[in-house]
């Protein structure tokens, strides 16, 4: 607003202040007084101080007599603030169809983003109920040598007391929890016969209380892991084993040998807990099992270890130090291939996909997926809400009108719009918040989650929520509330046609609205498609019809012939090994030197008895499997993978037979087998080298063997599984009996995408069903909008389907180019997901297609079932009044 | 001065303004003020008692004697009214009746 015919201009933005607060009667002669001292200040003095004072000078306006005047008094705010709910009331009852359509397709978005946001919520509480949670780390070994080996979340036994010893000042305590990496284990209450395999059973140092702060609700957290030979239950195995007498004081039975003494009773272990447990047994009980010590070894490394860091230090002070902790401790041979690093306690559930996780983790991408959902819907619903009502516009254009002649200023009627959305949103918001209360046990069975309403009263939450009200409420009701306001008064009230503003702004957003609905759409397809790709294309060996039973540290070493023979005298069992981890999910690694080596390396290793090729179906491609009549096969014979043979350069299978291999430089033995690749872990991964050495071996049972893989007749499984347990019975009278099936077992590797998917259907759906409450909501509108030229177009004849030909021309160029704008975002987010997995699916042209034509039809159908209802009005209704 | 309500700025301002005759206008008053009471009050306090002044009555207002160093813009120049005058007559007959009054031992002590 500087003036060029002044000299010197004054600085602008006071100056436009001054136009912005000053009154129109005052303005020309104050800003003139203003200009002209400001040039007398220019000719005598510096800029800057002119400047200055020009600023405190228009500050120094700010004076009853200069502001702005209102034109009255504001006595009847109140009055009106009632006028406004009955008017909201009446135009809520009058117009129903699209209040209800308004308010629902807004309560289906909030409750959507209520679920999802609970659910997040909850995903990101994982840990940090721990105070002090965030100098909690776990320290973890990187073990691999060109790519190949493991990243393991555990350490070797000796690590975890080393590290508190050897850096006092950093490591405040330390804990190590270890379960003989079995997937079960036994324990018993024998007075009150009750057995059962259980698979959350820790060993703990003593030290857990000082790390975690896990609830006890009796016994001393201070001494409750001190003595060997002690245990704490949870609270709903004290139910499970002592039928609700206290069970301190009392014995649990391990193994079948050890007694161990209740002296805790733990509350059930928090869902967002990362690891999930049922007992604790002290440390020093492992002794008994160890020959009366720890293992010493520096290689083999099945114990989590957690540290609490010092509070003034990092993990970084620490981790630099670990290299040269690495380089003293660990084995010559491994040394250089081993990096230890702190993971946050958490970050694991979210971040950490390492090999040996206690249980599989939640992934964050899946948390950005769904928070994109949740906030499409959202955005969906909100965009409906916004449409529908600068629609509706032109209905209460009348009541406007009259509003202004009576005096109600513009912002009068802003307030009073905004208001009304507000209070829209808000009835929104309750029917939302039922919804979310009525689904929310489904929701939490979809997701095994148990997600808690407790939330929604946390005065946080709650404000949180009256913000998202208000947000809500104030973007879905001012566009309508300037564009009702902004209304010629004489216009209105003269009944002329006025200029649909604001139509244009609609088609943006219905453009938006619907390429979101198509990208979610196609979105769910693809996922769909991935998830049966990941879990039908074949493995490379039978998952089918495969039954896994847990045998580790059991006497099933000394039985296992005995054993098979028995069980294969069943007519459904057909064949029957024994291996290292469940087949297709899991490995571990193993150093082996092959010809033409200089050292040795890590690699994925997978132990298996005689018959595994034959039960598991895998394919032998040159070579022989291991023979039962060759004894030597056990220490002197490998089989290995394709990809083995091709990483090692050897020119074909074939080739790789009878390549030596050494132990410690020493020749050890040789290649007898190569089978084809199969994947023996989830096809999040390619497929990588493997060795498949055979351990027969009686003590193998105790750690090398875990399962025993039965091939059953499909068609008799009871019987098989019914033989199966007798055979087990009679070699092992005293464990129980466990089985499980490895397809089962495989799929719960995808038990992430399987979630995902189905989360994203339903919410995808819901998307969509807003969208299209929308789009019917504005095809009804339009279609009143036009009773009168439809009833003209009657009067000459017109069809309905020339109805519906007409109406479509409004709504299907919207529909179409928010397909054009959706089709390259979804491929890129696609390629984006898609990249994160080792097997894919290819993006093809179909998902885009039937995207595209469920959104056609869907929208066909909406404006079809308006076009017939206008058809079906008797012109003369629409025609007679003028 | 009861009847009047002209404060003690007012008054000077009011005076002022009768003595600029035709050429009072806010500048010119800041300068008048400046000058002979070293006063220096900012447009806006300025422009505040020339409101209550013409709301009052004192003075009249007219719009005029727009100059390029205002951007064009015109000037507000304030009239003294018959009222305006009567005010002043009233408080200078005020003060003066008690200046009179001042016992003139004062004056012979000097």
């Amino acid at each position: 607003m500087s003036d060029p015919r002044v000299k010197y201009r004054p600085p602008h933005w006071p100056d436009k202040l001054l136009g912005w607060f000053c009154h129109e009667e005052h303005v020309e002669i104050l800003r003139g007084d203003l200009y002209e001292l400001y040039q007398e200040r220019r000719q005598n003095g510096a800029k800057f101080w002119a400047d200055l004072r020009f600023c405190l000078e228009v500050l120094d306006l700010f004076r009853p007599f200069a502001l702005k005047k209102k034109r009255h008094q504001e006595t009847n705010d109140i009055a009106m603030l009632k006028n406004y709910i009955k008017i909201t009331r009446r135009t809520f009852t009058r117009q129903k169809v699209y209040s209800l359509l308004n308010v629902s397709g807004l309560s289906i978005g909030l409750a959507c983003f209520i679920l999802i946001f609970l659910y997040v919520r909850d995903e990101l509480s994982y840990d940090r109920f721990h105070p002090g949670a965030e100098r909690i780390y776990r320290v973890i070994e990187h073990f691999e040598s060109d790519g190949v080996g493991e990243h393991s979340a555990s350490l070797p036994f000796p690590a975890g007391p080393t590290l508190v010893h050897d850096f006092p000042r950093q490591v405040e305590h330390v804990v190590r929890l270890f379960n003989f990496q079995s997937p079960t284990l036994a324990l018993a209450n024998k007075d009150a016969d009750k057995a059962f395999n259980e698979s959350r059973v820790f060993f703990a140092d003593s030290t857990f209380f000082d790390v975690f702060d896990f609830k006890l609700e009796a016994g001393d957290k201070a001494t409750a892991l001190d003595e060997p030979n002690t245990i704490l239950i949870t609270r709903s195995m004290a139910r499970k084993y002592f039928n609700g007498e206290d069970p301190i004081g009392k014995f649990l039975e391990f193994q079948g040998t050890q007694n161990l003494l209740v002296t805790g009773v733990l509350e059930d272990a928090p869902l967002n807990a990362h690891f999930q447990f049922d007992f604790i047994v002290s440390f020093s009980t492992l002794k008994h099992w160890y020959n009366g010590d720890y293992p010493r070894s520096w290689y083999w490394n099945p114990c989590w270890t957690y540290v609490v860091l010092e509070e003034n230090t990092t993990k970084e002070a620490l981790e630099a130090q670990l290299p040269a902790f690495v380089q003293k401790y660990f084995h010559e041979f491994i040394r250089d291939e081993v990096t230890l690093e702190l993971q946050p306690l958490v970050d694991i559930h979210l971040h950490s996909t390492l090999d040996y996780e206690i249980q599989a983790n939640s992934d964050v991408k899946n948390i950005y997926i769904f928070g994109a959902v949740a906030l499409f819907v959202l955005v969906i619903a909100a965009i409906n809400f916004i449409n529908l009502s600068t629609a509706r516009a032109n209905k209460r254009a009348k009541e406007v009108g009259v509003r202004k002649s009576l005096g109600s200023r513009k912002s009068q009627l802003i307030t009073q719009f905004v208001f009304e959305s507000v209070l829209l949103t808000f009835l929104a918001v309750l029917i939302a918040v039922g919804l979310v209360i009525s689904v929310l046990p489904e929701f939490n069975q979809l997701t095994g989650r148990s997600l808690d309403l407790d939330v929604l009263l946390d005065p946080r939450f709650l404000t949180g929520f009256v913000i998202l009200t208000l947000m809500v409420g104030l973007m879905s009701g001012f566009y309508p509330a300037f564009v009702l306001s902004s209304f010629k008064t004489t216009l209105v009230l003269k009944n002329a046609h006025l200029k649909t503003s604001g139509l244009s702004f609609r088609r943006v957003l219905v453009i938006l609205q619907f390429t979101i609905s198509i990208v979610l759409i196609i979105g769910t397809i693809v996922a769909i498609e991935q998830l049966k790709y990941l879990q039908n294309k074949n493995l490379g060996f039978d998952q089918e019809n495969i039954l896994m039973v847990p045998a580790i540290r059991s006497t099933m070493g000394d039985h296992y012939e005995t054993f098979k023979t028995k069980a294969l005298q069943s007519t459904s069992i057909k064949s029957i090994t024994a291996v290292e981890e469940v087949v297709g999910a899991k490995h571990q690694v193993g150093n082996y030197q092959f010809e033409g080596m200089e050292r040795s390396k890590p690699i994925p290793r997978f132990f298996v008895l005689h018959d595994f090729t034959k039960t598991m179906d895998v394919e032998l491609i040159a070579g022989r499997d291991y023979d039962r009549s060759v004894v030597t096969d056990d220490s002197l014979a490998l089989v290995v993978n394709e990809t083995l043979v091709k990483s090692m350069g050897w020119g074909s299978a074939e080739e790789a037979v009878n390549k030596r291999f050494y132990f410690r430089n020493r020749l050890e033995g040789k290649i007898i087998g190569v089978v084809r690749d199969y994947n023996f872990v989830s096809k999040h991964n390619p497929i990588g080298p493997l060795v498949l050495p055979l351990n027969t071996r009686p003590r193998a049972f105790d750690l090398f063997i875990k399962y025993l893989a039965v091939k059953v007749d499909g068609n008799n499984l009871q019987a098989a599984v019914n033989d199966l347990k007798n055979a087990w019975h009679t070699v092992l009278p005293n464990r129980p009996f466990d089985y499980f099936f490895l397809d089962d077992r495989l799929n719960e590797s995808y038990l992430g995408e399987q979630k995902m998917s189905k989360v994203t259907i339903i919410f995808s759906g819901l998307a969509i069903l807003v969208a299209c409450l929308g789009l019917f909501g504005l095809a009804t509108f339009s279609v009143e909008q036009r009773t009168k030229e439809i009833g003209v177009r009657k009067v000459l004849g017109i069809t309905t389907p020339q109805v519906l030909i007409l109406l479509s021309k409004e709504f299907m160029p919207l529909v179409f180019a928010a397909f054009i704008l959706a089709v390259p975002l979804s491929y890129i987010l696609l390629r984006e997901w898609l990249s994160t997995f080792a097997y894919r699916v290819g993006i093809e042209a179909i998902p885009f297609m039937v995207a595209g034509l469920i959104t056609f039809l869907v929208c066909m159908i909406t404006v079809a079932y308006n076009a017939w209802k206008a058809s079906k009005i008797n012109p003369i209704d629409t025609l007679k009044h003028e | 001065m009861k009847h009047t309500q002209l404060g003690e700025f007012e008054e000077l301002v009011l005076l002022i303004i009768g003595a600029l005759r035709d050429n009072a206008y806010s500048i010119s008053i800041k300068l008048e003020l400046k000058e002979h009471t070293g006063r220096n009050p900012s447009i806006g306090a300025l422009h505040s008692a020339l409101n209550r002044l013409e709301k009052k009555g004192f003075v009249e207002s007219y719009e005029g004697g727009a100059t390029s160093e205002r951007g064009g813009r015109r000037k507000r120049f304030y009239t003294i009214t018959a009222y305006g005058r009567k005010a002043l007559d009233q408080s200078f007959e005020l003060r003066s009746m008690f200046y009179h009054r001042l016992p003139k031992l004062g004056w012979s002590s000097e």
